[in-house]
């Protein structure tokens, strides 16, 4: 009686909306001003980013999308689930928006939460084609907040995607600034000892990689609502008011650890599903990746929304205030992480030289021995003093046991781990799976090429699921990048051990040297995009269909057809 | 209250009617630039550089490559050039048009044709060669010669880059030739022939797009080829003083 | 649809009081919440209903030094706690709500009993037995009898960790 009351109240209020909601979007050729550098770009209704899309869960929506561009476009409505038709992935869902055409998108909201909107063509993302997703659920919120504010990040660089691409393979360090110097070596020397410095680089050297590979795109300006540093996009507030901040990182590269000095933060929702809240002091987002926070700043004073990249090179900083105009210190950053041994132990066939002792398989996320069942001996070369488990750091069973990429709070208390992601309403009934699909992220950091299983998406067959089933993906990282595999049309139940309770996500990050589950509710019939979704690793081929078999009888039947023909090779 | 119930059931039967189109869309094959290997293309000047020598000779000097292929086939063009500014003459002219396939993790193969046409006589050969990146970060390109007349030599060629910072670096080179057999009309000689080391200090004005440096290279040449150098009355080392910028784009 | 009524205005009194409350008395507290007192001394039930996470309702009307016995129920899918008290004695309490959740005595849906009777060896244990408030599991009812001592910044809060911050708390506004 109660809650249908409240329901049929809200209803009234936006009686538009439940009916349906008729949205426009114009995908235009915009300037973007970082405060560093003006730059061409995409953007929508004329800016980068675009409007915040409000929807209503159970309503349906049309949405209008003009291309004003001299090329084709596409919108992908990232986390979204609907009809594969309508998810806007050119080649897999729809053939994409032809220069001066109107696309009309057209499905029912069926979820809430925050999510996110971006071009899947070319690489007009990271040119700026990208917007933000609210969609209010259609009962009450399970938590409270006077204020809400769409934080939404992003990694601006100075070059075009098309540039950016075509210099990383010319020169795979091109944009990296955090190379080990000279200056580098001689501290290690005074730390660790000469021999030790000189037979670590010799063991790097030996694999010619590089511990300073955790970003591969380095430049950037760090953009909060498409403001820069300098411009302080500023979101106001009464002091005691509970604020919900709804982080979405749109970069095309880069992962930000975000802070907010002088406030703890209560994640409430990762990627659009609500978790079991979580106060936390730091929390690292993955690219494509959304939190919901809530904050609630007391005093009166000024706040900084500090987001370093996960890397140091580069940050996007933001203030919550009283009034327009207040700020806060801006934090210094920190001093930019180092890959380790560990980080490289997912790499088959690489040559290890002395270090033929180390278990690989102590190595994954379900290990409980870790290091400890590593041999030592011949490895007096490896750089301890950055080892985060060394320093006597958080650990973090989602990095490999002495990752030099274990994030740690600035203030020393709790950094957010996947494992502390719990769903707070589990939407799936938890069970067996079906069957585990092994996806081992592969590439060659010199070559910059990237891929699934060691084929690139160009040589690659879809992987065909059947609809009703639930699969089992395990992902093992093989090289030394993190990458965020974002699945289409289909949640992603990640496996943090906690069963039932597992949380629903959309994008999964895999750290170097893990191995990462995570299951499928196989029910979405259709072809749908299966990704990283590093803009310039999905473009080199870390990329690949899945193609749902069965479903309801039309889908099937087409499905045969293209199975027959050979279409989908 | 049945009012609402009512938009609830529309919406319900909107919802159920989008999913019956999306059964009847076809699938599509994806044919987007995405499923087609990806196409790159790059140019570099590795050396574009003023020399000046221990006896006052000028030069200009080029070492460039473009390329323009995918991660399975790449067309390389590689050109050297040494310019004599005071006699307006070519000391060494090369180009090369090889083709390049990955034969592993780190390393290329190339096969293709080499031309020389500087001051003096002309030579065509035949070029097959590795290139990639040793252990250690050395950067080597390795190229088998044969002429048409089937005279035969090696090159090697190495890099090793030392960052000052991740702005200032300095750069080895050693280049070293062999020849398998002698051709005295270019005045080589069989052996060890000739190397040229090179010491280079850069700095990343604009990206890695425009690095401006200074440095220094030594040429020496060695055996067979030393005597027919000094026969005509050259000499067999140099010593210079080198001031230029790498360039990429 | 009286009740209703009364939920949509106790939301919107709520916002604005706990806006003013911070706003002007932060950090002026220091008053009791009141004292545990018998059944048969209050007047009036109020059913507080929990679910993941807030409650309903989200703010109650007392009179000062009126005694008011509260039917808490645990509609919800996780461990919930219903506890009355001040801003800060929720925080101090909070804290050790973290430490029920890290020895495993709080786990999502249900509580470890064993772990919750067990010593903790200096002659405390980590069982929750405050008479301002109880801890229920999923599809407990319990009841709390407290008699408000005077007008001050009370708030009835769920401490298990994250819910309180998430917003499970609710005004107790004096007439």
């Amino acid at each position: 009686m109660k809650p249908r009351f409240l329901t049929g109240l809200l209803s009234l209020l936006m009686p538009a909306m439940v009916l349906a909601g008729e949205y426009d979007l114009t995908v235009d050729r915009v300037k973007i001003d970082t405060g560093d550098f003006v730059k061409e770009g995409i953007g929508y209704n004329g800016a980068s980013p675009g409007p915040v899309m409000r929807f209503k869960e159970g309503e349906n929506v049309r949405i209008n999308v003009t291309n004003n561009l001299d090329e084709m476009t596409s919108i992908h409505w990232h986390g979204l689930i609907l009809p594969f038709n309508q998810d806007g992935v050119p080649g897999i869902s729809f053939p994409g928006i032809k220069p001066g055409e109107t696309f009309t998108y057209e499905f029912p909201i069926q979820q809430a939460g925050t999510y996110w909107f971006h071009s899947h063509s070319g690489f007009q993302e990271p040119d700026g084609a990208y917007g933000a997703i609210v969609i209010e659920p259609e009962g009450r919120e399970p938590f409270r907040y006077d204020r809400e504010y769409v934080v939404q990040l992003t990694d601006k660089h100075p070059h075009s995607g098309d540039r950016i691409m075509r210099n990383l393979k010319m020169m795979p360090d091109y944009y990296n600034r955090e190379q080990q110097t000279v200056g580098e070596f001689f501290s290690d020397v005074s730390e660790n000892g000469l021999m030790n410095t000189v037979r670590d680089r010799m063991a790097w050297g030996d694999m010619r990689m590089m511990k300073a590979d955790v970003e591969d795109l380095q430049g950037f300006t760090g953009l909060i609502n498409g403001k820069g540093p300098e411009q302080n996009w500023t979101g106001l507030f009464e002091p005691g008011e509970r604020i919900r901040l709804r982080f979405i990182n749109s970069s095309a590269m880069t992962y930000f650890d975000i802070r907010i000095p002088g406030l703890d933060m209560t994640v409430v929702q990762a990627d659009g599903n609500n978790v079991q809240p979580v106060n936390v002091d730091e929390f690292r987002i993955g690219v494509a990746e959304t939190y919901d926070v809530i904050v609630h700043p007391k005093d009166e004073q000024a706040y900084t929304i500090f987001a370093e990249s996960m890397g140091r090179s580069g940050y996007a900083r933001a203030t919550l205030a009283p009034e327009e105009g207040m700020e806060a210190a801006v934090p210094q950053l920190r001093d930019p992480a180092r890959l380790t041994m560990a980080d490289m132990s997912g790499m088959p066939g690489m040559d290890h030289g002395n270090m033929a002792g180390m278990d690989h398989g102590d190595m994954d996320m379900n290990s409980s021995e870790g290091m400890s069942g590593m041999d030592h001996s011949n490895m007096e070369g490896m750089d301890h003093g950055s080892m985060a488990m060394g320093k006597g750091g958080q650990s973090d069973p989602f990095y490999a046991k002495g990752s030099g990429l274990v994030p740690t709070a600035a203030n020393g208390g709790k950094f957010l781990s996947y494992a502390d992601l719990k769903a707070q309403d589990p939407l799936y009934e938890d069970r067996e799976p079906t069957r585990e699909i092994e996806l081992r992220l592969t590439g060659n950091m010199e070559r910059y090429t990237w891929s699934i299983n060691g084929v690139k998406y160009e040589d690659a067959d879809p992987i065909r699921l059947k609809y009703g089933e639930r699969v089992r993906f395990k992902f093992v990282n093989e090289t030394m990048m993190t990458h965020p595999m974002h699945l289409h049309g289909m949640w992603s139940i990640l496996d943090v051990g906690a069963d039932q309770w597992n949380p629903i996500k959309h994008t999964v990050s895999v750290q170097p040297g893990t191995t990462v589950y995570m299951e499928t509710e196989v029910d979405a019939p259709g072809q749908w995009a299966f990704h990283c979704h590093l803009s310039y690793h999905a473009a080199a081929g870390m990329f690949r269909k899945v193609i749902v078999e069965g479903g309801p009888e039309s889908t099937q039947a087409k499905t045969d057809v293209i199975a027959k023909d050979g279409g989908e090779v | 209250m049945s009012c609402i119930r009512s938009i609830v059931a529309v919406s319900f039967l909107a919802s159920i009617g989008v999913s019956t189109a999306v059964t009847a869309q076809e699938m599509i094959s994806d044919t987007t630039a995405r499923k087609q290997p990806l196409t790159t293309w790059g140019v570099q000047f590795e050396e574009f550089e003023y020399r000046y020598s221990d006896d006052d000779e000028e030069l200009g000097v080029w070492n460039a490559d473009a390329f323009y292929g995918t991660d399975d086939f790449k067309v390389r063009l590689l050109t050297t050039g040494e310019y004599e500014i005071e006699e307006q003459a070519y000391e060494t002219l090369e180009n090369q048009l090889v083709g390049q396939i990955p034969i592993s993790k780190f390393f290329d193969a190339k096969a293709g044709v080499r031309f020389d046409t500087p001051e003096g006589p002309d030579r065509t050969y035949a070029v097959l060669g590795v290139a990639g990146l040793a252990p250690q970060w050395f950067e080597i390109d390795a190229n088998l010669y044969v002429s048409k007349d089937g005279d035969t030599s090696a090159e090697l060629d190495a890099e090793y880059e030392l960052l000052f910072t991740n702005y200032w670096i300095l750069s080895a080179t050693l280049d070293a030739t062999v020849a398998f057999s002698e051709d005295e009309e270019i005045g080589v000689g069989k052996g060890l022939v000739s190397t040229e080391t090179g010491l280079r200090l850069s700095y990343d004005l604009i990206d890695r797009a425009f690095s401006p440096y200074v440095g220094v290279v030594h040429e020496r040449k060695y055996g067979d080829t030393a005597d027919l150098a000094k026969a005509e009355g050259g000499g067999t080392e140099d010593w210079f003083a080198v001031i230029g910028a790498r360039i990429a784009f | 649809m009286n009740t209703s009524k009364f939920v949509v205005a106790g939301l919107a009194l709520s916002m604005s009081a706990g806006a003013f409350a911070a706003g002007a008395h932060g950090g002026g507290h220091g008053a009791s919440s009141g004292e545990p007192a018998k059944a048969s001394e209050a007047a009036r039930t109020i059913t507080v209903e929990m679910y993941d996470n807030y409650y309903e309702p989200e703010a109650i009307e007392v009179k000062p030094g009126e005694t008011v016995r509260f039917v808490v129920e645990n509609k919800g899918n996780l461990v919930h706690e219903f506890n009355i008290g001040t801003p800060d004695m929720h925080e101090a309490h909070q804290k050790e709500m973290m430490m029920m959740v890290e020895h495993g005595v709080i786990q999502g849906g249900k509580l470890n009993h064993d772990m919750m009777n067990m010593d903790m060896g200096n002659g405390h244990s980590m069982k929750h037995d405050d008479p301002n408030s109880v801890l229920l599991e999923p599809g407990q009812s319990k009841e709390v009898v407290w008699k408000f001592s005077d007008k001050g910044n009370i708030e009835f809060a769920c401490n298990v960790p994250g819910h309180y911050q998430a917003g499970m708390y609710g005004e107790v506004n004096f007439e």
